[in-house]
């Protein structure tokens, strides 16, 4: 067995076979109901509380994954096409924040978003607005800020390394044929550049649907997320099955996105071929 | 250096996609890799006792002779809320004393998991208030006990009283008035909300175990949610918020308005007519315990009449060491919410009563559905 199958094996198949089998067990105070059933799905299918909060997760980092991809792209595009010496520093300055932790970062938002943060004391002491905006913090608009921040450097690198790729003959000669920097631009740099794209856009909106730290912290009573609930089965609820079930669904439905979205794309690409 | 011949990669343009996903994967593995470190360590038996207790516990302040014996803290693991860790222990994680609440522990000696405390070994003992462990199912055989009460307090209404006029005087209404919507704070934990609310709804903790208590207590908790600014487990969040005014009132233990007012900040701790919800809180030893002996030592510590000191000056908790008291007159202590007799406290507030398991996951569900709108 070569050791790639090996670690497959261990390190994804086995927990999540185990997460599965769990899924189908019930809570028996303290320990588990083995007799297997489909309780648990039935709930999240009927109960609104999972329907409202998987749809929550999934609008959330679908907003963060295209705002992330759109505010990253011309910072790649910029150092792959426009910066032609110390290309590794720019790029080191770019995934920066990337280089301190996660938590810190989500707390540097809260003090940025905050009631006497840095937004609202700037726009106080201009005048602009007469009391602090709340909506800024505990908000499901702190989350995807926090969120499409914390995770840019996943869109940087994959986009800088397609666009980087890119065979700059094809743009030439596309300027030769008479094309200008727009029409180029959506004729050869962004369909070669699409490979980037995707891997930003799975990058990004895998791990931050199931994100719960960010939702806990900043999201307030209206910006929990499915994480969040998954994440309390297995704590103050006591619901290990199901978290399972939850975490079940939670991977289907990203599978099943990301299947459509892979779909969509191979289907473009055979069209503008 | 992997992560080296990436960034080299990067600079002479050669990073494929290829090398770019091994590298993410190396990053993967790295991030659990430093996860699963220090938490082996901490089960693994040291040099030094193990301490899983709540945020703010975790101060060299209280730690008086251990450190002066051992040279520093015991390592600290904290939780935010007890049921987080009693769930966290019951998936195999060890420690050497954890910090829960008088109304937990028939529940917690349930599971098996805890060894009694044999006060012999504790040079303290004979300063502690008998009034706070000589309670029903505390007694653990052979003059054990299963729980050594530490802290003593009052979960109540912090308000700023320059923002906010009570009608009608200080009560649990504070909580849920329009007036202040969207500037109240409140504790995530059913443990305080929940037995807070069941105050509110004038329920007595006797018949908090009914369905009619459920149903009850979930329509005024569900009443109050749109007034709600955060649930929050995190006290400095709430302390934080309160300073700045963005709260006017907010759900706290005893040492969030203490550090206010010391803080220069017009808060006041409510005394609800109501009553409070009060709680004796402590240590209990995990059954699998590696340094027993430390966890002794920072055991007497904690229960030391200067860790006693600190408790009352500094945080306004009460403390489980009778000879602490002695310091400060009944006006200081009366103004902190305390008495050198706890039971006059404790009986004119509301005592938690313990629970089942099935009514405590059952009460946790139930908040964490209002909590989220539902």
């Amino acid at each position: 067995m070569s050791p790639t199958l090996l670690f497959l094996l261990v390190g994804v198949a086995v927990p999540f076979l185990a997460l599965l089998l769990i899924s189908f067990w019930t809570r028996d105070g303290f320990g588990f109901d083995t007799t297997l059933t489909f309780a648990n799905y039935e709930r999240i299918w009927t109960e609104p509380i999972f329907g409202a909060l998987l749809s929550r997760s999934l609008w959330i980092s679908g907003v963060v994954t295209v705002a992330t991809v759109l505010l990253c792209y011309p910072m790649a595009y910029y150092v792959a096409f426009h910066v032609h010496r110390h290309k590794m520093l720019w790029i080191i300055l770019m995934t920066l924040p990337f280089w301190t932790s996660y938590l810190l970062r989500i707390f540097a938002w809260k003090v940025i978003l905050g009631y006497e943060g840095v937004i609202n004391a700037s726009l106080l002491s201009l005048g602009w607005i007469a009391a602090p905006l709340e909506f800024l913090l505990y908000s499901p608009t702190a989350v995807i800020i926090t969120l499409a921040h914390a995770w840019a450097a996943f869109a940087i690198l994959p986009l800088y390394v397609s666009l980087e790729k890119i065979d700059r003959s094809l743009l030439e000669a596309a300027a030769d044929l008479g094309d200008g920097p727009a029409r180029r631009f959506f004729r050869i740099t962004l369909p070669l550049s699409m490979p980037g794209v995707l891997s930003a856009f799975f990058l990004i909106f895998i791990p931050t649907t199931g994100d719960y730290i960010t939702p806990a912290l900043l999201g307030g009573p209206d910006g929990a997320m499915i994480g969040n609930l998954i994440q309390l089965q297995f704590g103050a609820v006591n619901n290990w099955p199901m978290g399972a079930a939850l975490s079940i669904v939670l991977t289907l439905w990203i599978a099943a996105i990301g299947l459509v979205f892979l779909a969509l794309s191979r289907i473009l690409a055979q069209r503008a071929a | 250096m992997d992560v080296l011949d990436q960034l080299h990669a990067v600079h002479t343009g050669r990073l494929s996609r290829r090398d770019f996903a091994k590298g993410l994967l190396g990053l993967g593995i790295g991030a659990v890799a430093i996860q699963a470190a220090p938490s082996r360590a901490f089960a693994q038996a040291g040099d030094h006792a193990a301490v899983f207790t709540w945020g703010g516990f975790d101060i060299e302040e209280l730690y008086g002779s251990y450190v002066a014996k051992n040279g520093a803290l015991p390592e600290f693991v904290v939780f935010g809320g007890s049921e987080d860790a009693l769930t966290r222990m019951r998936g195999g994680f060890v420690v050497d004393i954890v910090h829960p609440c008088l109304t937990d522990t028939p529940r917690w000696i349930d599971t098996g998991l805890f060894q009694p405390i044999d006060p012999s070994r504790l040079s303290n003992w004979g300063d502690v208030m008998p009034g706070l462990y000589q309670r029903e199912g505390n007694d653990a055989g052979d003059g054990k006990v299963w729980m050594a009460p530490f802290d003593w307090g009052g979960t109540s209404v912090t308000y700023r009283t320059d923002l906010y006029e009570p009608e009608g005087g200080e009560s649990w209404d504070i909580l849920w008035d329009e007036r202040i919507a969207g500037k109240i704070g409140m504790l995530a934990s059913g443990g305080d909300s929940w037995w807070c609310a069941a105050i509110k709804a004038g329920v007595p903790f006797s018949e908090i175990h009914t369905e009619e208590a459920f149903e009850k207590i979930s329509a005024v908790l569900r009443a109050q949610r749109p007034l709600v600014r955060v649930y929050t487990d995190d006290t400095t969040t709430l302390e934080q918020a309160l300073a700045s005014g963005e709260m006017a009132a907010a759900m706290t233990w005893n040492s969030s308005a203490v550090l206010l007012q010391s803080e220069g900040v017009p808060v006041r701790f409510a005394q609800p007519r109501e009553g409070q919800l009060t709680w004796i809180c402590g240590f209990m030893m995990h059954r699998d315990a590696p340094n027993p002996d430390r966890a002794y030592e920072a055991l007497d510590a904690l229960l030391s009449v200067e860790s006693g000191h600190f408790m009352i000056e500094s945080y306004g908790y009460g403390h489980s060491n009778a000879r602490a008291f002695e310091k400060f007159d009944e006006e200081t202590l009366r103004s902190l919410g305390l008495s050198s007799n706890p039971e006059e406290i404790l009986t004119a507030g509301h005592f938690g009563v313990p629970q089942t398991q099935e009514w405590e996951s059952r009460m946790n569900e139930t908040f964490e559905l209002i909590k989220a709108g539902f």
